[in-house]
């Protein structure tokens, strides 16, 4: 066997590892529910509950934003996110947050991912309301 | 629905984009059909025709892009593309930016860069011109494709392409089309503000003339294993490879200072999909370029330099439907909107992945290999380990950015499937790169100072030991000095800071020592030093990144990690001390739609001594009607070893008018009716208020539509903070704007107070002319009179005066009386009402000082006495009453939330990146001579 073909080989073996290794880094979209389960950090999809408060007061505390979000089965809990507030956020249509559950009413993400509506949506609704 | 004869449009230009479309994706069709046939027959009229076909294409497409232009400067906002790209108020220096801000116009950009390229090559390709253009064709045509438009006449929904020349009435729905002059109606939605910089205009080019680039090398591999050439064509690609390589670097290394400098990814590299999908082929391509060196010198790796090129093409093509299928989804910063393209994007891949393994496999038994097995001691045996490495790394990171479409694969076969997602990008990423970056530093340095085909092996080894022994002792040393500037080294962090000096030391040794400095043949080991010096870059500004806006006195209740402070308050004048900085709020200013904060640091050490002071400025855009701040830029501050790196956001309330309109709604006034010399008395603060000022100076930056108003009024007040004793001056006010009254509120911030004036208060400011009591007084210069509790002279004259109501004439005679009242306090006003005889007609200008109340007009003079005669009024506004609104609890609009990071090592980033794509550029231009000296060492 040449040299290289070894060297090949020995690599693929590595790869191997490697996304046997990487493969205990992924996780599923969660839900509040098995957060409180798994204790774990987890990343939960859900929507902004609008007629729950909005916290952010940052001549207080400028790292503190707390607002309440419904999963995908519906369970609704309060979130805090140790950063200051994203804009457009109370514009998202779906959050994504990354984090955990500290105890079983709060979870403390420590990343928050926005999805807004896309912008030709937007105009839809802009078009509609000019002529409407 | 009845067809409407709709108002304004300018469908001739649609149609002529329709027919320039048709036209470049027809010739482009013919022209590799015409290309391919030549090369079957050698029919030198067939290759006639390829070019025509081309030429034909490139005409098409050029005149595609200038009608877009046309639109886009017309604002032909019937067109869908212009009005998602293009709004009233784009600046002109945008018009590029706008035209690939949107997928279609990205396309283009592509597509135009290949007519280019193409061009040189039927100018530069001789016999390689008929097999390149066949595939570079074929490439066109799959591209122009998705800029088609055509519906499909089954299926309804189907359609090949989309085109840049759809209407907007064809996209949207609503009742507004009904109306037959919808046009005046629409206006365009405009660029995102994030893309109004310089960056958009030249990022974008580069990088698709690097992504264009990188088909050439394709093309050759297509036609070499064609023509079974595969001798004679590893010599042409390299030139195109390295040119591409250095083309496509410079584009990645333009974005990632572009999300350096101006986005607030908060870094260079953020190990994000698209910036993955991007790195991927260029990867490959270097690891092309370097076994196509080992094919020209050694007769080696012709199979696995076909191989890259076709790769790096492929994830070219695999980039372009990652990014635009809308696949990847949330786990991208980056934001797409999907065209509708997927399966068309995906059956253009699936055919150049099936023409590369056809081509390859039909071919691959006519490839020359060697029999004999590469030295283990020559230089080509660890550069093929090296390419190995790179298609390794390329290879893990694909996989990982993949996720989502194999997440999408499984969904297909097992609905119930929930899909993985990786945690952390950038750990995951980093954990296994990092060894990456080793064992390509080690390669790099090892294989240079040997040679190729080991030759004379037996005489060199000394040298080369020695050479290679002495190169990993000084880099051992060096990295026993430099770790201890590295906060919190890992071994790994280590190994990669070892490997990335050697590989630095070892290429200056041979640049040195072997090459005697002839940087002629020198590119390799540019590139490479500039490799270890990104490394080591990398190293730094990965590990020493310090988040210094920490605000030492607040404790978490809730304390996870270094995660919790990110940012703190600032108020504006009072300089806040945060990990040996103070950082100072000092302001900000607004210039058209930009608003730039200023903040000043001083870095102090421990005695508390300044070390250094600078600035930074960051800033907030504003969308174009002013209500809502679209997106913000940080400001950095450079400097030699680090930069400081600072991002501001406003406070809620000022971010846009809902949130304000928010906290204004929750405010609770307090209405009071007061006159000038009356006091207000609350608990915390007591209210002095002064007098009305009808001239007062309002700040234009809190008011940016001050300049507006016809006139206005303030009434100027003292405030008094009961606890500290400070006073404040307040200036609340009204303003008149084309007969309607606005409220000019003032905030006290330390007292977290506004105050607003009643609208109604407005009119009993303003005593009409006929309502004053003017009574007649005679003077002369040098005299006095007594009126109001003052006493008012005549100074003397001004023989010459000026006033804005009064334009001189040749032949006027004008006079200003100088006035002087002097008040019991002995402060004394200036009045100057002018007499003025113009044409014959005499008539006066009155003055008057709104303070005091006093008007006086110049009545007339007579000529025999001297004596003139004033009619002298005051009103008694200073003693209307005004309705003063008061809110406590106002929140503050004088703070800013500032995050700041101290990045240090950034330049070696830079000047590693740049060494690197240098080095790939000298090569580039001394070729020839790297081949032959790179024999005879």
């Amino acid at each position: 066997m040449k040299k290289t073909h070894v060297i090949a080989i020995i690599m693929l073996m590595l790869g191997g590892v490697a996304l046997v290794l990487s493969s205990q880094n992924l996780s599923t979209y969660a839900t509040f529910d098995t957060a409180i389960q798994t204790k774990l950090k987890s990343k939960i999809v859900g929507q902004l509950s609008l007629t729950d408060p909005i916290d952010y007061n940052p001549q207080e505390d400028p790292n503190r934003f707390s607002f309440y979000l419904v999963d995908e089965a519906g369970v609704k809990k309060k979130v805090i996110l140790q950063e200051p507030k994203p804009r457009d956020f109370e514009r998202s249509e779906q959050i994504v947050v990354t984090g955990r559950m500290l105890g079983s009413e709060e979870f403390l993400a420590s990343e928050v991912l926005l999805k807004c509506p896309s912008k030709y949506k937007d105009e839809e609704l802009a078009l509609r309301n000019t002529a409407g | 629905m009845e067809k409407i004869k709709y108002l304004g449009e300018h469908l001739w230009v649609g149609q002529l984009g329709h027919f320039f479309i048709l036209l470049s994706f027809v010739a482009a069709l013919f022209s590799a059909f015409s290309y391919y046939r030549h090369i079957k027959d050698k029919n030198i009229v067939w290759r006639n025709m390829g070019r025509t076909g081309f030429i034909l294409h490139g005409i098409g497409l050029y005149g595609v892009i200038g009608i877009i232009f046309y639109a886009m400067v017309n604002q032909m906002f019937e067109y869908s593309y212009v009005y998602r790209t293009v709004s009233d108020a784009l600046p002109m220096q945008y018009i590029l930016s706008a035209f690939w801000a949107d997928q279609e116009g990205s396309f283009i950009l592509w597509m135009f860069w290949h007519v280019i390229l193409g061009i040189v090559l039927i100018k530069t390709g001789k016999k390689w011109e008929a097999p390149v253009l066949t595939t570079l064709a074929l490439i066109q045509v799959g591209i122009g494709s998705m800029l088609l438009g055509l519906y499909l006449p089954f299926g309804g929904e189907v359609s090949i392409g989309s085109s840049p020349f759809t209407l907007i009435r064809d996209v949207f729905e609503g009742p507004i089309f009904s109306n037959a002059d919808y046009l005046s109606l629409v206006k365009g939605k405009g660029l995102n503000p994030l893309l109004q910089n310089y960056w958009m205009t030249i990022h974008p080019p580069v990088l698709f003339l690097g992504f264009a680039s990188l088909s050439i090398p394709f093309c050759y591999a297509i036609s070499g294993l064609t023509n079974r050439a595969h001798k004679e064509v590893m010599r042409p690609v390299l030139k195109w490879s390295l040119f591409s390589a250095f083309i496509f670097g410079l584009g990645l290394l333009m974005g990632s200072a572009w999300a350096y400098e101006a986005l607030t990814f908060g870094g260079y590299w953020a190990w994000d999909p698209v910036e993955n999908s991007s790195l991927a082929p260029w990867l490959l391509l270097v690891a092309g370029i370097h076994t196509n060196l080992i094919a020209n010198n050694t007769g080696y790796a012709y199979r696995s330099t076909y191989i890259y090129y076709i790769l790096a093409f492929i994830f070219v093509v695999y980039s372009t439907f990652l990014t635009r299928s809308g696949i990847l989804g949330e786990t991208s910063v980056h934001a797409f909107t999907t065209m509708g393209l997927e399966a068309q994007l995906g059956l253009f891949l699936a055919f150049f992945v099936l023409l590369g393994i056809v081509k390859y496999v039909v071919s691959a038994k006519s490839i020359p290999i060697k029999e004999k097995e590469e030295e283990l001691y020559s230089r080509e045996f660890w550069m093929f380990i090296g390419a190995l490495v790179l298609l390794f790394s390329c290879l893990l990171m694909s996989i990982s950015t993949s996720l989502p479409v194999f997440n999408k694969i499984v969904e297909l076969f097992d609905p119930e499937y929930i899909g993985k997602v990786i945690e952390d990008q950038v750990e995951h990423h980093n954990r296994f790169q990092i060894w990456i970056g080793v064992f390509m530093c080690l390669l790099s340095g090892l294989a240079i100072l040997l040679r190729y085909k080991a030759l004379n092996w037996s005489a060199y080894s000394s040298k080369a030991t020695k050479h290679i022994g002495v190169v990993a002792l000084i880099s051992a040393l060096l990295t026993f000095l430099i770790a201890s500037y590295l906060l919190r080294p890992t071994w790994q962090h280590q190994a990669l800071l070892f490997t990335g000096l050697f590989t630095i030391i070892a290429n200056l040794d041979y640049i040195i020592f072997f090459i005697k400095g002839n940087m002629k043949i020198g590119g390799a080991s540019l590139s490479h030093i500039g490799f270890g010096i990104l490394i080591i870059g990398i190293l730094f500004t990965g590990l020493n990144k310090q988040n210094i806006s920490k605000n030492p006195f607040i404790t978490k209740d809730f304390l996870e990690g270094s995660a919790a402070d990110k940012a703190i308050v600032l108020i504006k004048g009072e300089p806040f001390f945060t990990s040996k900085y103070y950082i100072n709020y000092v302001g900000d200013t607004l210039v058209a739609n930009l608003r730039t904060y200023q903040l000043d640091f001083r870095e102090v050490d421990k005695e508390n001594q300044t070390v250094s002071e600078f600035s930074t400025f960051p800033s907030a855009i504003y969308s174009t009607d002013y209500t809502k701040i679209e997106a913000v830029n940080p400001g950095t501050s450079h400097n030699l070893t680090y930069d400081v790196f600072t991002q501001a956001t406003p406070p809620l309330h000022l971010q846009d008018i809902e949130n304000a309109q928010m906290v204004e709604d929750s405010l609770k006034y307090l209405s009071h009716l007061v006159t000038p010399g009356e006091k207000i008395n609350e608990k915390n603060y007591k209210v002095d208020v002064i007098a009305y000022d009808f001239s007062h100076d309002f700040d234009s930056e809190q008011h940016s539509d001050i300049d507006g108003y016809d006139m206005t009024v303030a009434l100027h007040l003292k405030v008094t903070d009961e606890r500290t004793k400070k006073v404040y001056d307040a200036y609340p006010g009204l303003g008149l704007k084309d007969a309607l009254i606005f409220q000019i509120p003032d905030i006290i911030d330390p007292l977290g107070i506004k105050l607003k004036l009643g609208e109604e208060g407005f009119s009993n400011l303003f005593t009409e002319e006929d309502q004053l009591d003017f009574v007649l007084y005679k003077l002369r210069p040098g005299e006095s009179i007594m009126f109001d509790n003052g006493l008012i002279s005549l100074g003397g004259f001004d023989r010459s005066p000026e006033h804005p109501n009064y334009q001189p004439k040749e032949g006027d005679i004008a006079l200003g009386a100088q006035l002087s009242v002097i008040r019991k306090n002995k402060s004394s006003v200036e009045l100057k009402p002018l007499y003025i005889i113009q044409d014959l007609q005499p008539f006066s200008i009155k003055d008057y000082n709104t303070e005091l109340g006093i008007h006086v007009r110049f009545n007339n003079i007579d000529p025999n006495t001297g004596q003139i005669t004033f009619a002298i009024a005051k009103d008694n506004r200073n003693s209307e009453p005004m309705e003063l609104l008061i809110a406590e609890d106002v929140p503050r609009s004088d703070i800013l939330i500032v995050q700041a990071d101290v990045f240090p090592g950034i330049n070696l980033v830079w000047l590693g990146s740049l060494m690197m794509l240098f080095g790939i550029l000298l090569s580039l231009l001394f070729k020839h001579q790297t081949k032959s000296t790179a024999l005879a060492t």
